[in-house]
């Protein structure tokens, strides 16, 4: 309301701007002319002969020129007198004032202009009460904190998570490491890092991530994060075996009711359909039920994983650790064709090397792709 | 002297000016120009060792060696050819790896082209638009450099 | 609400500026007084208008109303508040804006104060002036309006580039535009007096005083920008021959040829045509530099955002300005009556050779910065034209003007004695030849250059205090007379001679930086210690130190002259996480004219921190002499005779009617 009320106001004003002069009938003359610059002049070639800084014949030549200019200027002013003003030319601009600015204005204003949008300065939006905030203001607001206290590793600690839930998985990790860095290391600080990097890398466990897993086990053997993620890391290896293995210690020492417990017998079953596997490994449909088991967000993750690590494959084929672990996640993801044309696709891009040739071999083997 | 030939005397003071004013125009130009090429540039056109130009591109990730007494080596590239470059001296603020860069300076003998001054970007915001040229016609230019170039343009 | 009363009051304003483009020049066409008397009203209340939109786009920017999309992308929550303030020209949106509202402000500064002009031609200056600015506003509004905002506003800008965020920007910007638009006046003028077929010694009178307006703050601009682009680089230049600043630069040379030959437009009535032609080209000049800077046809710190509608737009209103009003000058001029006679050695004859050497070097700078654009255009070859191109053209056409600038002002009007003057500048001429000799024997062996730049410098500053000395009568007079004499001197007579004095000091200046300016560069850690000619300098060390929107680490040097501590620097790098760049802080000693100049430059993995260190001798003359050419025009711009003609009736009215 109060803007529109201003936006009205400042029309009115534009418009009596035009129409307040309009309406004086007569004008004060306030306009100069030329004869008084001349008129100037003259007297000024008296002030320098006075001071002599010009001669007298200058003076005097200078005088005659000038006078010349005012003569020439006091015959113009008087054959062009002061024009006189017609009314209807006045009238006409009136009603162009009265109708045309208003209207030009608002519709160029509505057209350009979102008068329906309120201000929001900044202060006043963090000053609204918590529940109300999003959580991109929580978040900014730390972030502020942050840029300009980049010491506070709780600080770091605390947005971390959040980092995570948002998808901001750089993020996350750069806080995680700023956390470790500045709290010193202690299993869960690592282990948190570890899973950060992989969140980061699309889910893969990566060397760096491993690695921080490894120093979370070595600092506490009994940390739950670390030795999840050694099972996890050990079954993307192609290492089905090592990962049942520590998912079993785990579960054999969770005590009743644990929340995760569910989630490493989940992973246990995907990787060991029956505890008592057959010795040519799991077959195609038992691998399929399993991966029925596993919950939406898992096999999302998974394909996703996948599509970037053919991707890089195909640019770059050198890398025999990478296509093994494709070949195991086309097996698991039960996509068996897919599984051994990559097996193929790996023979050709690793010819060079018959050593890593006979692992891919040796894989195919145990998956029974052959065929 | 009559209106003509004061009139004369002008004309052929003005011109006169001009004509000394162009002639150095032009010899400055000859002089002191500088062409800008990209590596693919200086490698297909063979450039003179000893001539001055403007090599531009990117730095390449990884080749940025320093040596000692302010020395340092890397290589630009446009995703092509790539050119060792030698400097001594102050880096810019803004010089990165995987960033824009120009480099002013001539090639020497063994194809090492010396470097006396560095000139990197501004900001993150800006490219210097010859090395986008350049790096749009070697086909290397990716969105997130446009979105760059292009500032906050919306 | 804030942000939409702005965004409306741009939109009154354009409406305002149309209903002054076109009634006042109506009213001028027919000898109708009151639709002229329109034109004074309508000038002042535009100006209202930008400024209270400018008003409500500084409030957007200090409250952090991420809303609008100008702030949203050039501020950031952190910033200190003198950068919210500055930060609304620190962007192109903003930087149209101010442009915008200096054109506004010289209209109505010439409604205001433009009492002693005829009513005709004050109507149309106002009018050609209010088609400018429409053009302007409509440019601002279509392609880069400053008001867009977001229905979803993020919540932290993006942060103003930190190379701005220096007090430089809340300077130079606004100066250099001052000057810049300023001259948006004079070519007003000119386009009015074209259109009424008037043109005579009165007009070169009534334009003087908004021209040297224009020229004072286009000469602090283009200084403020040098010393700026100084300390804040970190590379110790002071000039750079960018093409950002050559296109500032263009206007001034203009305008300086501008002023001097109004001059004699207003004693001889000669030079009409040309005059008039000069104020169109300056302000032409003012245009392309614009649309340099502002279509990112340049790449620079200075190009915020390139957009090609934009660029096609200011392209559009350049070609309308410049080729209407050529088109205008090619039809009227053939109509101008010629002015007084003179011989070639005279004050005129000077003032013309003036006039051919400035306009000669615009030319080449003009020729120096498009080249490139136009090569690139024609052939598609990249080429860069750097600062050897316009040492090599620039400075031989800049020394005959600076030997003639002592002749001209000795000069009588109409026909002089060369000979005569030669003789009363006789004495500037021994201590120039001393200087040039007391410089070899100082020097012993330095750079050749050195001494006569030394000498050209002497014999500019000398010869206007010759000037000085003839008019006063110094040394031939009575004292009481020289001060009678000096007294009675017109204001506009000081200003000459203060602003050639003024020009004399900044050769000596840029004659000391550059042929004994010393540079060195180092890599150290802390303990080690570097020298430069007498100072030595010991690196004590880095520390970090935090800022509102940025981290420092600034580091510590203690300077000693033979042995003795006579100060500490520190110089620092500024770390801005948000746009992750980093700025470098210089630190500088001054030393009577002289400075030391250090920066940081990155740290070495190793530990060694790279340090470059200059000693800039005399580099301070530069710009005191630039101020000093200010005070010179700020000097002539006082002269009584510019405000002849004006009714001085407002008083007395006041005084015979309180009532009212």
């Amino acid at each position: 309301m109060t803007l529109w009320l201003a936006l009205t106001l400042m029309t009115a004003a534009a418009i009596l701007v035009v129409l307040w002069p309009l309406s004086r009938s007569r004008v004060a003359h306030a306009s100069g002319s030329d004869l008084a610059v001349y008129k100037d002049q003259i007297g000024e070639i008296a002030r320098d002969r006075a001071a002599g800084l010009i001669g007298e014949a200058e003076a005097a030549a200078a005088r005659v020129e000038i006078s010349r200019r005012l003569l020439a200027a006091a015959d113009r002013a008087s054959a062009d007198p002061a024009g006189t003003s017609v009314p209807w030319r006045r009238r006409l601009v009136a009603i162009a004032a009265l109708f045309a600015l208003p209207i030009g204005a608002g519709g160029l204003y509505f057209a350009l202009g979102s008068p329906g949008l309120p201000d929001q300065p900044l202060a006043a939006r963090l000053d609204s009460p918590v529940e109300q905030r999003s959580i991109e203001a929580l978040v900014s607001q730390v972030e502020r904190h942050l840029e300009l206290n980049p010491q506070d590793g709780r600080g770091w600690e605390m947005i971390a998570p959040v980092y995570l839930r948002l998808g901001r998985f750089d993020d996350a990790v750069k806080a995680r490491t700023s956390a470790v860095r500045l709290l010193g290391d202690s299993a869960d600080r690592e282990a948190d890092l570890g899973e950060a990097l992989a969140a980061a890398a699309n889910g893969i466990v990566t060397v760096e991530a491993k690695t921080a897993f490894d120093r979370a086990i070595a600092l506490d053997p009994n940390n739950l994060k670390g030795r999840y993620y050694a099972g996890l890391a050990a079954e993307q290896d192609g290492k089905p075996q090592d990962a049942a293995g520590r998912w079993r210690d785990m579960l054999a020492q969770a005590p009743a009711g644990a929340p995760w417990a569910e989630l490493v017998r989940q992973s246990l079953a995907r990787v060991e359909p029956t505890s008592v596997s057959e010795p040519s490994g799991p077959t195609p449909n038992e691998m399929a039920a399993a991966a029925e088991l596993s919950p939406d967000q898992r096999s999302d993750m998974v394909r996703g994983m996948v599509e970037r690590l053919a991707a890089r494959l195909q640019r770059d084929g050198s890398d025999a650790e990478g296509w093994l672990r494709l070949v195991r996640a086309y097996v698991v993801l039960g996509q068996r064709d897919e599984a051994q044309s990559a097996a193929a696709a790996a023979r050709r891009a690793l010819a060079a090397d018959p050593e890593k040739v006979r692992r891919i071999d040796a894989l195919v083997k145990d998956l029974g792709l052959e065929g | 002297m009559t209106r003509r030939q004061r009139r004369l005397f002008l004309i052929g003071t003005g011109v006169g000016v001009l004509a000394i004013a162009a002639a150095l125009v032009l010899t400055a130009l000859r002089d002191s120009i500088v062409f800008f090429n990209s590596p693919t540039d200086l490698v297909q056109k063979r450039v003179e060792p000893g001539t001055r130009i403007r090599l531009g591109g990117l730095v390449k990730t990884g080749s940025v060696i320093r040596g000692g007494n302010l020395g340092v080596r890397f290589a630009v590239t446009d995703g092509n050819k790539e050119i060792a470059v030698a400097y001594t001296g102050a880096l810019p603020d803004l010089f990165r790896e995987g960033q824009g860069v120009v480099a002013e300076g001539a090639l020497d003998g063994a194809g090492l082209f010396r470097a006396d001054t560095i000139l990197a970007k501004h900001d993150e915001n800006y490219m210097p638009k010859e090395v986008a040229d350049a790096l749009k016609r070697q086909g290397h230019w990716k969105d997130g450099y446009g979105a760059a170039a292009a500032g906050s343009a919306r | 609400m804030i942000a939409e009363l702005g965004h409306y009051a741009l939109v009154l304003a354009l409406g305002l500026a149309l209903v002054q483009a076109a009634v006042p020049f109506w009213g001028a066409r027919n000898r109708d007084p009151v639709l002229m008397a329109v034109a004074g009203p309508t000038a002042i209340a535009q100006f209202a208008f930008v400024a209270a939109a400018f008003l409500a786009l500084a409030w957007c920017h200090v409250s952090s109303d991420f809303s609008v999309l100008t702030v949203f992308e050039n501020s950031h929550s952190a910033k200190p508040l003198i950068y919210k303030i500055t930060g609304v020209w620190g962007n192109h949106e903003g930087s149209m804006l101010l442009w915008i509202l200096m054109l506004a402000l010289f209209g109505a500064l010439v409604a205001g104060f433009g009492t002693n002009l005829p009513a005709t031609l004050k109507s149309t200056a106002l009018a050609v002036q209010a088609w400018i600015a429409a053009a302007f506003e409509l440019f601002v509004l279509a392609t880069s309006n400053p008001f867009a905002r977001l229905a979803q506003p993020p919540l932290e800008g993006r942060d103003l580039n930190p190379i701005l965020q220096d007090p430089g920007l809340a300077v130079h910007p606004p100066l250099l535009y001052l000057g810049y638009v300023g001259f948006s006046i004079t070519f007003s003028f000119a386009a009015a007096a074209l259109i009424e077929g008037r043109i005579d010694a009165a007009w070169a009178r009534w334009v003087r005083p908004w021209a040297l307006t224009a020229w004072i703050f286009l000469t602090l601009g283009i200084a403020m920008g040098s010393y700026w682009a100084y300390y804040t680089l970190g590379w110790g230049g002071w000039w750079f021959w960018d093409p950002v600043e050559n296109a500032s630069v263009l206007p001034w040379l203009a305008g300086t040829a501008l002023l001097h030959s109004a001059v004699v437009m207003e004693k001889r009535d000669a030079l009409k045509v040309w005059t008039i032609l000069l104020a169109v080209l300056t302000f032409s000049l003012s245009l392309v530099g614009t649309f340099l800077v502002r279509s990112g046809v340049l790449t620079s710190v200075h190009t915020f955002a390139n957009d090609p509608a934009r660029g096609v737009f200011i392209l559009a209103i350049l070609v309308m300005f410049i080729g209407g009003s050529f088109a205008l000058f090619a039809w009227r001029a053939p109509l101008l009556k010629q002015g007084g006679l003179f011989a070639p050695i005279s004050r005129e004859g000077a003032l013309i050779l003036n006039n051919l050497f400035l306009t000669t070097a615009c030319a080449t700078v003009f020729v120096g910065t498009l080249y490139p654009l136009a090569l690139e255009a024609l052939t598609g070859e990249k080429i860069s034209v750097g600062a050897p191109f316009f040492n090599a053209t620039f400075v031989p056409l800049f020394i005959p003007l600076l030997v003639a600038m002592s002749f001209g002002p000795l000069l009588a009007w109409k026909r002089s004695d060369l000979y005569g003057v030669a003789q009363r500048l006789l004495g500037a001429l021994a201590v120039a030849v001393i200087g040039i000799a007391a410089t070899f024997a100082v020097e012993n062996g330095g750079p050749v250059v050195a001494p006569f730049g030394v000498g050209l410098a002497l014999f500019v500053m000398t010869g206007a205090l010759t000037d000085l000395m003839e008019r006063t009568g110094l040394f031939r007079s009575s004292f009481g007379t020289v001060v009678r004499r000096a007294g009675g001197l017109p204001r506009s007579a000081w200003g000459t001679m203060i602003a050639h004095f003024g020009v004399g000091l900044t050769v000596l200046g840029i004659v000391g930086e550059t042929q004994w300016g010393a540079e060195r560069i180092a890599s150290m850690r802390p303990g080690e210690s570097v020298s430069i000619r007498h100072y030595d300098l010991t690196f004590d060390g880095v520390i970090p130190r935090p800022g509102p929107n940025y981290r420092e680490f600034v580091g510590k040097f203690t300077v000693r002259r033979g042995g003795e501590v006579i100060g500490i620097m520190q110089p620092s790098r500024r770390v801005y996480p948000v746009r992750a760049m980093t700025t470098t802080q210089s630190a500088l000693m001054t030393r009577g004219m002289s400075q030391l100049y250090l920066s940081l430059g990155d740290p070495d993995p190793d530990g060694r921190t790279v340090v470059r260190l200059y000693h800039k001798p005399l580099v301070l003359l530069i710009w005191l002499g630039a101020a000093v050419m200010v005070l010179g025009g700020a000097m002539s711009l006082s002269d009584r005779r510019l405000r002849v003609g004006a009714p001085r009736p407002a008083r007395a009215r006041a005084a015979a009617q309180p009532a009212e």
